[in-house]
């Protein structure tokens, strides 16, 4: 019983990184149906800078999230309004979208690979070995103090999201893109505003990843396989959804990770997006999209 | 001068060709029009026009002698004109006094965006009831009320109002239309796409029948209504006339 508790507790922490990690990507889904693909790669963009600015400069990777989110937040922009703005409306816009995040996931990773070589790296402040003791159960410090940022970190996007101007403008254009126009939404601007956001969030993701896991330019694929099983059976689109996926995978990855042995841990994602496809393609908390 | 006045535009959906071809309208201040004309003939597309949804090819539009052409949806939502759309377009997991806020987007001023979503709850006592509900909650009726409440949020002079009565049961289409009777009442110039013809322009004072792409033939609403080409091209009397021979 203590041992369960104990991988519940590893579970559930885990799941509260994950949440921030999969936010992001189910933002950008919700506002512009845009897949995007190269998430986890921003997400690896970030964790470099994180690194190099502990190893180099001796900042935090916990307070590092004051660099790495306004500076993804921007490319994230840039990127949008690069790229994205392009195809916006163009005959098979949807399928465009995935090529186009599929090849910028590529381009990110052929770039770090040439800078920053295939070296695993992580960054490693003092608490990311240190353990955390509440009463017979541990946790690595690091992981708690990642969690504790991460759902704050949600916390403050709900909060945007559910008070301020941008925020209701934003909602509206996930639930109903032409009505957000009828009411005078600059469509467009807040495309490119919800896509910076996305990219500030996968920027606190690395920053996040930077100590908790070891990365390498083409780890990224390895995570976006597991955040897009999050969020498809969250629901695509749902925040909600996506944290609801989040806890479940991350927990019951971790269950079967014990009871099973780790080598089948990983089979949990990819079990639940098959299950999810068969049995309820729009997720938890999806709705069905018109095709 | 008229109040809005639309010359001679040509508009169509991307590359596509054109749907109004060349279609003019003059639009006075305070009278109801009810535009009417078979599926396809660009009744929908002409509202999008106006309200800057889509750019004229050619042509123009100009409300009280400002060209809106070029003009982005928020700046002609700012000039006056409000736009409700067919599908009722309203945000489904928001509540009512959201999507209300919602058609205030535009207003910075908190206050006075709070100020107008209390006048829209007296005038819809339903909506003031049901304020916290999440939109998808209300029935079809209510949906169409709070669509139409959205559009008064910033208190238009020109309102544009397409197929309110689309998909509702008689007795409810009837208290729609009793409300846009109230809008013109209060002074709004009311434009109403309606696929029920005779209902449309029983409550308008002109009426427009648009064809392919431009305006066929109009004039006032009761001479419409009891136009002989009229009842037998868009009102269905040909139908009635076979049903009595039938009978």
């Amino acid at each position: 019983m203590n041992q369960f508790v104990q991988v519940l507790l590893f579970g559930v922490t885990l799941g509260g990184v994950y949440a921030l990690m999969a936010s992001g990507l189910t933002l950008v889904f919700g506002v512009m149906r845009i897949v995007n693909i190269a998430h986890a790669a921003f997400m690896i963009i970030a964790a470099y800078i994180a690194f190099f600015a502990f190893d180099l400069y001796h900042i935090d990777p916990i307070i590092s999230v004051l660099i790495t989110m306004p500076v993804m937040f921007f490319m994230g922009m840039a990127v949008y309004w690069l790229f994205f703005s392009r195809i916006k409306g163009a005959k098979r816009a949807g399928e465009l979208t995935v090529l186009l995040t599929f090849a910028l996931a590529l381009i990110v990773e052929g770039l770090l690979g040439y800078f920053f070589t295939n070296v695993y790296r992580s960054a490693g402040p003092s608490y990311a070995t240190e353990a955390l003791y509440f009463g017979r159960f541990f946790l690595s410090a690091g992981q708690f103090y990642a969690t504790l940022l991460s759902i704050a970190l949600i916390v403050l996007l709900w909060a945007f999201l559910k008070y301020s101007r941008i925020g209701y403008a934003i909602r509206a254009s996930m639930q109903n893109l032409s009505a957000a126009q009828v009411v005078g939404v600059n469509v467009e601007r807040i495309s490119m505003i919800a896509f910076g956001i996305g990219m500030a969030l996968a920027g606190a993701s690395g920053s996040m990843m930077s100590f908790l896991f070891t990365f390498y330019p083409a780890k990224h694929w390895e995570w976006i396989a597991i955040l897009l099983a999050l969020i498809v059976l969250g629901g695509m689109g749902s925040l909600g959804g996506a944290l609801a996926g989040a806890f479940i995978l991350a927990i019951s990855s971790n269950l079967i990770g014990y009871y099973f042995g780790p080598t089948w841990s990983p089979i949990t994602f990819f079990l639940a997006l098959f299950v999810v496809l068969l049995v309820r393609p729009q997720g938890l908390f999806g709705k069905k999209l018109e095709a | 001068m008229a109040l809005l006045e639309i010359d001679n535009i040509k508009v169509g959906y991307g590359g596509g060709p054109n749907i109004l071809n060349g279609l003019s309208m003059t639009i006075e201040r305070g009278k109801t029009y009810c535009i009417i004309g078979p599926n396809g003939a660009g009744k929908s597309t002409l509202l999008r026009a106006i309200c800057g949804l889509l750019h004229p090819r050619e042509g123009s539009v100009t409300f009280k002698g400002e060209v809106l052409n070029k003009l982005r949806t928020d700046e002609i939502l700012n000039r006056g004109i409000s736009f409700v759309p067919q599908d009722r377009s309203l945000f489904p997991d928001m509540t009512v006094k959201e999507n209300l806020r919602m058609g205030g987007y535009i207003l910075k001023n908190r206050k006075q965006l709070e100020d107008r979503i209390k006048e829209v709850l007296v005038k819809f006592p339903i909506l003031n009831e049901r304020s916290s509900q999440p939109a998808k909650t209300l029935s079809g009726g209510q949906q169409q009320m709070l669509a139409i409440g959205r559009a008064l949020v910033l208190r238009p002079e020109v309102i544009m109002l397409d197929e309110p009565s689309l998909g509702l049961a008689p007795k409810i289409a009837q208290s729609i239309f009793d409300n846009i009777a109230q809008l013109k009442d209060a002074g709004m110039t009311v434009i109403l796409v309606e696929q029920n013809a005779r209902k449309g322009l029983e409550c308008a004072d002109w009426g427009c029948v648009l064809d392919l792409g431009v305006n066929r033939f109009e004039g006032a609403a009761d001479t419409i209504l009891h136009d002989p080409r009229i009842q037998e091209l868009y009102l269905g009397k040909q139908y009635q006339n076979r049903q009595e021979k039938a009978a």
